[in-house]
């Protein structure tokens, strides 16, 4: 009986903890910044299959944070990141942001795509800004003007660096070895597109199963097209192999295989090795880049993370919280919760179309809430590093 | 009511539901983990039937209820009197054939999903949700009826004498065939019905949404609430379910270590689960000493 008590009292306690989460009111105050602190919620995946990735995210954004309070602030008021974890779980991502949607000014995230289903309907239907910005953009775009892209539609911005790696290895029959999860699909369509405009004929995708443990007869049925050139809109433990599996059937222009920027993690390197010497690949950074702002936040990311590069979405969300900070001190926000409402709207109208945003690795403007000009780099990989060799602005 | 509150009380009624779906098989030993592909199919068809067709709610409840049933019941042709592991491996495989169709599909959104589903009734999205609230507790209460007259049934019976050895519930004269194909489309149904539910909860839908991590959510609620009676899950899905979510951010990064710990010392204590069938006429006894006391004393 007892226990029948304790669960009784303990479901109530939930009950009434989350009733009263969801009702608290705003304290009165008018003019100038009313806050002590600003608090930036991130809704990021903490735990759970990516939550290494996640990590690094909440890693970039808290380096923003830190960055501007020993620099004084936002509008004078110190900078808080709040770590709300989801476990990529699309549920807990929905009761999180429900959470925020009567108090917070803005949020980050969420992270991964799941979540960004279920849970940015919620903020766009309650009028709260999000910053997704490690999506693509056709997940924001449905909740736009709610919802900021980091990135321009795929159809876009992929087209013209296929474009140009097309031109520069004369490519004339390509083939894709595409998975379909998430925006990859949409991605190798857009591929196709560079690859017409560059006069190069596009045979039939590969599909690569997203539970694939052997490569051999995908790599059989690509090369049965007899292509002369590769993409891999794939993941990048599944790149590296099928790459390997290429040159011990004999492929040896390396320069002909063009990776995709999602297979742009630690897993391509580690698993493929001297194999993928020569393979190009593309993404929207350039690690060797030489600012003393990038040389510094690469520095602080190698020291914190036992010598390993940061990784090409790292600056994405210490780039939101410094854009957070322009658009609160350009439009005055004040942090009073009488004014949320037109506070949000401030921030939203401000940053969907921010112009000349200085960016950790290059300025950007925004027009209807994503980037028109941001550039991609094609590199050439070598000794398990990226080397420049093209850096394309999308027209 | 806030909407922290709604989605809370909505997503652990869907949790409800599901391990409900689950409980309804195992009652005879088969773990149909086909549910999760009759919710994902449900919720899908009435995110299409709404969108492009028009229908309304209630007709998309029921039709998707009865697709649930429909494909359970096609299904248990096959696996109806099946061991468990072949049930098992029957379901991982339709839930990995659905995935593979709407993310193939381009009408169902592919690997992006369906969004914007709209409000089941016109007005503030308060009312809304309110309304989606009582109808999704309405159909707990119903669904928990139902399954409470069949577990005090001779169904219920003839079930357990199965779960408890197929050979001798077969001397008794328990149809096992039968059996099995009648608590496997109700178990379908259900999963059915969830993911209509899900779908008008959430708004939004993607094959990201029903992965084995469903699975494996909704049998760990149903048994550490307890797999011999259906009220278990009643307990374990909100506590499971709401546990994570209050936990301070400070401890945010040891959530799964305290969600694991939990449940192994859950588990180790009680191996049948919070609610068993002996707890619970200790409980009926209990309050009938109490009653007769009490009775006793006004004599």
């Amino acid at each position: 009986m007892k226990k029948i008590s304790l669960v009784l009292v303990l479901l109530l306690s939930f009950s009434l903890c989350l009733w009263a989460g969801g009702e608290k009111e705003a304290g009165a105050a008018t003019g100038g910044v009313v806050v002590d602190a600003w608090e930036i919620p991130f809704l990021n995946v903490l735990t759970g299959p990516i939550a290494s990735i996640g990590e690094y995210l909440q890693w970039g954004a808290e380096r923003a944070a830190q960055e501007i309070n020993a620099a004084g602030g936002i509008a004078g008021k110190p900078v808080k990141v709040l770590r709300i974890d989801t476990g990529m779980s699309p549920e807990q991502g929905t009761v999180e942001m429900s959470k925020l949607v009567n108090s917070a000014l803005v949020v980050m995230g969420p992270v991964p795509e799941p979540v960004i289903m279920a849970a940015v309907p919620i903020a766009a239907d309650e009028g709260l800004y999000s910053f997704t910005a490690t999506t693509s953009f056709e997940y924001a775009e449905p909740y736009f003007p709610w919802a900021v892209s980091w990135f321009a539609p795929t159809d876009e911005r992929l087209p013209a660096i296929v474009t140009a790696w097309s031109d520069r290895v004369g490519a004339k029959k390509v083939v894709q070895f595409v998975e379909n999860y998430g925006p990859w699909p949409g991605m190798a369509r857009a591929h196709a597109i560079g690859l017409k405009d560059a006069g190069a004929q596009v045979l039939s995708d590969v599909e690569v199963p997203q539970d694939a443990i052997t490569f051999g007869p995908l790599v059989v049925k690509a090369l049965e097209q007899k292509p002369d050139a590769i993409i891999f809109a794939c993941n990048a433990e599944k790149t590296a192999k099928i790459i390997m599996e290429l040159k011990n059937r004999g492929w040896t222009d390396m320069a002909k295989l063009l990776v995709f920027s999602s297979a742009d993690d630690a897993a391509l390197y580690t698993t493929g090795g001297d194999k993928i010497n020569g393979v190009m690949i593309y993404n929207y950074s350039d690690p060797d880049l030489n600012t003393p702002r990038w040389n510094a936040f690469r520095q602080a990311f190698k020291d914190d993370h036992n010598g390993i590069e940061p990784f090409s979405l790292s600056p994405n969300y210490y780039d939101a919280v410094y854009m957070i900070k322009r658009a609160i001190e350009e439009t005055g926000v004040t942090g009073d919760r009488k004014k949320l409402a037109a506070e949000r709207i401030l921030i939203r109208d401000y940053v969907n179309e921010i112009q000349n945003f200085e960016g950790l690795q290059y300025n950007w403007s925004n027009a209807g809430g994503y980037p028109k000009d941001k550039p991609l780099f094609l590199f050439r990989i070598e000794g398990g590093k990226k080397v420049l060799e093209a850096k394309i602005i999308p027209d | 009511m806030s909407l922290t509150l709604f989605y809370f009380l909505g997503i652990a009624a869907i949790y409800i539901l599901m391990s409900w779906a689950i409980y309804i098989p195992y009652r005879m030993g088969q773990l149909h983990f086909m549910t999760v592909a009759n919710m994902a199919i449900s919720a899908y068809f009435a995110a299409v039937a709404t969108l492009s067709w028009g229908w309304p709610f209630w007709l998309v409840l029921i039709a998707g209820t009865l697709l649930g049933a429909l494909i359970g019941w096609i299904a248990s042709f096959a696996i109806g009197d099946a061991p468990c592991f072949a049930v098992v491996i029957v379901g991982f495989t339709l839930i990995y054939l659905t995935k593979t169709i709407i993310e193939n599909t381009e009408a169902l959104g592919g690997p992006l999903g369906i969004f914007s589903i709209p409000k089941i009734i016109e007005g503030t999205s308060a009312a809304n949700r309110h309304v989606i609230l009582i109808i999704v507790y309405l159909l707990v209460l119903l669904v928990g009826y139902l399954i409470y007259r069949m577990d005090h049934s001779r169904l219920g019976r003839a079930a357990s004498s199965i779960f408890i050895d197929r050979e001798l519930a077969t001397t008794f004269g328990v149809n096992v065939k039968k059996m099995g194909m009648f608590l496997q489309t109700f178990g379908s149904a259900i999963g059915g019905m969830s993911g209509v539910m899900y779908l008008f909860i959430m708004r939004a839908i993607s094959p990201n949404h029903f992965t084995f991590h469903l699975i494996g959510v909704c049998m760990t609620m149903l048994f550490v609430g307890g797999y011999t009676t259906q009220w278990g899950v009643l307990i374990a899905a909100p506590l499971l379910w709401g546990i994570p979510l209050i936990l301070p951010e400070s401890v945010q990064s040891w959530k799964i270590v305290i969600y694991g710990v939990l449940l192994i010392s859950v588990l180790v204590v009680k191996p049948e689960g919070f609610i068993t069938r002996p707890f619970l006429s200790k409980i009926s006894h209990r309050i009938q000493k109490i009653l007769f006391k009490k009775v006793e004393d006004k004599i």
